[in-house]
C-alpha cells in the first residue's frame, strides 16, 4: 500500500508537529495532520479532545466508534465546516483554520466526500450530478466532459449515465456519489458511513471500489460502524470514544482486544 | 469572468423554471407589493400636488385707495419685489376686479346684479404671491406702511391652519410610504428566502464539492433579480392597462392641479423597476448569506 512519494520540502509548521512523536518522513508525507485538536461546541459539549492523528499519503484508515464519539465532528473540522477550538488541522500542508475565506473552497476541492445518504440532486442525471461538481467550481466545459466520462468508467456507471438517481439502486447511487467525489482528483476521500444504507453484498461492492481507488494512490478515510468490513480488511483502525482516540493500530479489527 | 456570468445566468434561468411554482409565487408577491407601493406613490403624488397648489394660492392682498396714482402703485410694486420672500406682485385694477366678480357670478349661474350699479364700488388691489407662504409678516408690515394702501386683508389665521394641515398630511404621507416600503421589503425577502431554502440541499452540495462563495451566491442573486424585474414588468403593465380609466377619473378630479403625467410616469417606472430589482437582489443576497457564513 506504500506509494513512494517524494518528500515535500519541509515546512516549519510541520517540523513543529514532529514533537508529536511521529517521524520526520511520515509527517512530510502526511495528507492530514491533526495536532492536539479539541472541539467544544457553543453549547458546552466537547466533541473532540486532544486528538493527534497523522494520515500519510496513500493510507486507508477506518475511523470507528459509537455514535456521538466525534466522527462527524472530525469530518466537519477537515472540510472546515467547523473550526477547532484548540489545536491545528493541517491538510496537505495547509492549516485550514488560517486559510483566508476565499481559499476555503480550494481546500475542499482536495477532499472528496461521500455520505451515507448520497446527497445526489434528484433532478439531474448521473452524468449531470458528477459534472455539477466541476461546473460549480468554474471548470471549463471542454475539460468537464472527459473528466466525467473517466470517473464514470472508473466506478462502472457508464451505462447508467443518463438515468436519474431515483431510477438507480442504492449501490449505484453511492457509486455516483463516489464518482462525484473523485472528479476533482482529490488528495483525500472521506467516506462517512458510506455503507450505512446498503445491504451487505452491495456494501462489499462499495468497499471494493474504495479499495481500488486507494490502489490508484488516493488516501481514503472511512468512518463506519460495519464491524465485519473493518475486521476482515485488517487496515489501519482509529477508534474514537467520547471525543478521544482510544486506539490507533495498523491491521486492527473493529472491537478492542484487551 | 464571462463564462462565470454565463454560468450564473444559466443557473439562474434553470433555477427559476425548475422551481417554477415557487418562482411564480415569489413573482406574484412581488407584483402585489409593488402595486401597493405604486398605488400609494400615485396617491401621495396627487396629494402633494394638491397641497402645493393650495399653498401657491396663498397670497397677501392689499386694497388700494381710489386716489392712488399709477406711478405710486409702481413704486410700491418695485419695493415689494425686492423682498426675498416675494415671488410675484400683480396689480388688479378696479375694472378688472369688477370683471372677475361678474365672471364668478356667471359661473355660479347667478344674475349679474352689478348692472344696476352706477359706478364701480370695488377697489383696485395688489396681490402678492409668496415663495414660502409661511413668511408673510414682512410683506404685511411693508404694505401697512405704504401711503396708498387702504387696508391689508387679514389672512393669517386661514394661512396658519392651512399650513398646519398640509404639513401634517405630507408628513403622514411620507411616513406611510416608508412603512409600506418596509413591509414590502420584509415580505419579499421572506418569500425569496423560501425559494432559497427549498434549494438548501443543492447549496450544501455546492459547498461540499468546493464551489466558491461567488459561484453559490450569484446564480441566486440573478434569480432574485429576474423575479424582481419580472414582477416590476407585470406591475407596470397592469398599471398602464389601468391608467386610461384611472387617468380619466383623475383628470376630472384633479383638473385644477398642475399634475404632470409625464413626470409621474417616469417616476413610477423608476420607482417600480428600481424597487423590484433592488428587493429581488437584496432578498436573495440576504437569504444565501445564511448558508455561506460558517
Amino acid at each position: 500500500m506504500t506509494v513512494p512519494i517524494p518528500a515535500a520540502p519541509a515546512r516549519s509548521l510541520r517540523r513543529r508537529l514532529l514533537g508529536v512523536g511521529r517521524d520526520q518522513a511520515a509527517a512530510d508525507r502526511a495528507v492530514l495532520v491533526l495536532h492536539d485538536v479539541t472541539k467544544t461546541y457553543p453549547n458546552g459539549k466537547t466533541a473532540l479532545e486532544d486528538v493527534d492523528l497523522v494520515i500519510p499519503e496513500g493510507d486507508f484508515v477506518f475511523i470507528v466508534g459509537p455514535s456521538g464519539a466525534g466522527k462527524s465532528t472530525l469530518i466537519k473540522l477537515l472540510i472546515r465546516d467547523e473550526l477547532a477550538t484548540h489545536g491545528a488541522v493541517i491538510l496537505d500542508g495547509q492549516d485550514v483554520a488560517r486559510l483566508p475565506r476565499r481559499q476555503v473552497s480550494m481546500i475542499r476541492r482536495k477532499i472528496g466526500i461521500v455520505f451515507q445518504d448520497f446527497k445526489l440532486l434528484p433532478t439531474k442525471t448521473v452524468w449531470e450530478n458528477v459534472a455539477f461538481a466541476l461546473e460549480v467550481t468554474g471548470t471549463p466545459q471542454r475539460k468537464i466532459r472527459p473528466a466525467v466520462d473517466r470517473v464514470l468508467a472508473l466506478v462502472g456507471l457508464t451505462a447508467q449515465r443518463d438515468q436519474l438517481p431515483g431510477q438507480l439502486s442504492g449501490g449505484e447511487q453511492q457509486r455516483t456519489a463516489i464518482a462525484r467525489a473523485l472528479v476533482h482528483d482529490p488528495r483525500l476521500i472521506i467516506a462517512d458511513e458510506p455503507t450505512g444504507n446498503l445491504d451487505p453484498l452491495i456494501s462489499w461492492e462499495i468497499i471494493q471500489l474504495l479499495l481500488r481507488i486507494n490502489d490508484l494512490g488516493v488516501t481514503v478515510m472511512m468512518a463506519t460502524h460495519n464491524a465485519d468490513v473493518v475486521t476482515a480488511l485488517r487496515k489501519r483502525v482509529v477508534a474514537l470514544e467520547e471525543g478521544r482516540i482510544i486506539r490507533d493500530e495498523v491491521g486492527g479489527i473493529y472491537h478492542r482486544v484487551d | 469572468m464571462i463564462s462565470f456570468v454565463a454560468f450564473s445566468l444559466k443557473r439562474a434561468w434553470q433555477g427559476f423554471w425548475r422551481n417554477a411554482l415557487m418562482s411564480i409565487a415569489a413573482t406574484a408577491t412581488m407584483v402585489l407589493m409593488l402595486m401597493l407601493l405604486a398605488g400609494f406613490w400615485i396617491l401621495r403624488t396627487g396629494l402633494q400636488a394638491g397641497l402645493d397648489y393650495t399653498e401657491s394660492k396663498v397670497e397677501v392682498v392689499a386694497d388700494l385707495k381710489d386716489n392712488a396714482k399709477p406711478a405710486e402703485v409702481a413704486d410700491v410694486e418695485s419695493r415689494l419685489m425686492v423682498l426675498p420672500e416675494v415671488k410675484d406682485v400683480h396689480y388688479v385694477s378696479s375694472d378688472e376686479a369688477l370683471a372677475r366678480y361678474r365672471q364668478r357670478l356667471a359661473e355660479q349661474g347667478e344674475d349679474d346684479l352689478t348692472q344696476y350699479l352706477n359706478d364701480n364700488p370695488l377697489h383696485a388691489s395688489l396681490e402678492v404671491k409668496l415663495d414660502d407662504p409661511s413668511v408673510f409678516g414682512n410683506v404685511v408690515e411693508q404694505l401697512r406702511g405704504e401711503e396708498i394702501v387702504e387696508k391689508v386683508k387679514e389672512q393669517q389665521k386661514t394661512v396658519d391652519s392651512l399650513l398646519t394641515i398640509t404639513n401634517v398630511l405630507s408628513t403622514a404621507g411620507t411616513v406611510i410610504l416608508l412603512v409600506i416600503a418596509f413591509i414590502v421589503l420584509f415580505i419579499i425577502v421572506n418569500t425569496i428566502r423560501l425559494a432559497v431554502v427549498a434549494r438548501a440541499e443543492e447549496i450544501e452540495i455546492m459547498r461540499l464539492v468546493g464551489a466558491s462563495d461567488a459561484f453559490i451566491r450569484w446564480p441566486f442573486v440573478f434569480e432574485g433579480a429576474m423575479v424582481g424585474l419580472l414582477g416590476a414588468a407585470v406591475t407596470l403593465g397592469l398599471l398602464f392597462v389601468a391608467a386610461e380609466p384611472i387617468g380619466n377619473f383623475m383628470v376630472g378630479f384633479f383638473t385644477v392641479l398642475p399634475l404632470r403625467f409625464g413626470t409621474l410616469t417616469r417616476d413610477l417606472v423608476v420607482l417600480v423597476g428600481g424597487a423590484g430589482l433592488g428587493l429581488g437582489i437584496l432578498g436573495s443576497w440576504v437569504s444565501v448569506r445564511t448558508y455561506l457564513i460558517r
